[in-house]
């Protein structure tokens, strides 16, 4: 189970809590779940819809514990300076100035803008593993391109 | 009067060009690679390390039972332990009574009753 998924599933997570070390400890801790939780694991679900979900958990989870402890005006900030720093992103400026934006959206958000944006994942397999409606996800990611593209008028 | 459905649904299809052309303005400005990356041998490394942890909790569940039924064992043990010491207890204040009463018999003869005892028996 870890071979096959482990890389799906890690950059859904990475995307998400953006530090190479982070992802690492939510990967970790998303099959230790998955390894206590297999028994109430359902047959009917997919095992990746149902991993991911698990991964995707984690995540929010380790973002709203760390957002506790940095004050609001720092967030942006500490985001563009940890990617500028982080030796494990690829990135130039411009793509920085990308991960930066999409950062500022909110946590659920930013989850719905990633996997649509980058993964062109479809409505109906995101409403599958979210457990949220279709419409509701529509409206999330326009929402959250809206804010992107207003992140950037701004500063143009 | 319009339900709840369709007014979503409407609001969906004005809002849906409108972000086909936001999303298309990203997609030209910033693709959609992913700018991250990750250590030498990371994924190589990963299931070893995870099984190692899932390894350790199966370890250490297996000590919390151990230690569980060693303390239930132990809980039992002495409770035996004490049982049979107040059992023996109860024996014993059983006995010192009867010792008691006893005394108290032989002390209810008087002086007098010891004293024509004696000039009887001469």
């Amino acid at each position: 189970m870890v071979r096959e998924y482990q890389e799906p599933l890690y950059w859904q997570i990475r995307r998400m809590v953006l530090s190479h070390e982070d992802a690492d400890d939510v990967l970790q801790n998303t099959f230790i779940k998955a390894w206590g939780a297999i028994d109430s694991f359902r047959q009917e679900s997919r095992l990746q819809t149902w991993l991911f979900r698990i991964a995707i958990n984690e995540s929010l989870n380790h973002l709203s514990k760390k957002k506790q402890t940095l004050s609001l005006d720092q967030t942006e900030g500490s985001v563009a300076d940890m990617l500028a720093s982080d030796s494990y992103f690829d990135g130039d400026e411009v793509q920085q100035q990308f991960q930066t934006a999409i950062s500022t959206l909110p946590d659920k958000q930013r989850l719905v803008f990633n996997l649509k944006y980058f993964d062109e994942m479809k409505y109906e397999d995101m409403s599958d593993m979210l457990g949220t409606s279709i419409g509701a996800l529509k409206a999330s990611y326009h929402h959250a391109i809206k804010k992107i593209c207003a992140f950037f008028e701004g500063r143009d | 009067m319009m339900t709840i459905d369709h007014r979503q649904q409407d609001q969906e299809q004005l809002q849906q060009p409108a972000t086909e052309a936001m999303e298309a303005k990203l997609l030209e400005r910033f693709g959609a690679e992913k700018p991250f990356a990750v250590p030498d041998g990371y994924f190589d490394r990963l299931p070893g390390k995870v099984m190692g942890r899932i390894a350790q909790r199966k370890r250490r569940r297996l000590m919390w039972r151990w230690a569980a039924a060693a303390v239930l064992v132990g809980c039992v043990a002495t409770g035996s332990m004490f049982f049979e010491r107040y059992e023996e207890q109860q024996t014993a204040e059983a006995e010192n009574i009867q010792y008691i009463e006893d005394a108290l018999d032989y002390s209810m003869i008087d002086n007098m009753s010891i004293a024509s005892y004696l000039t009887e028996a001469e």
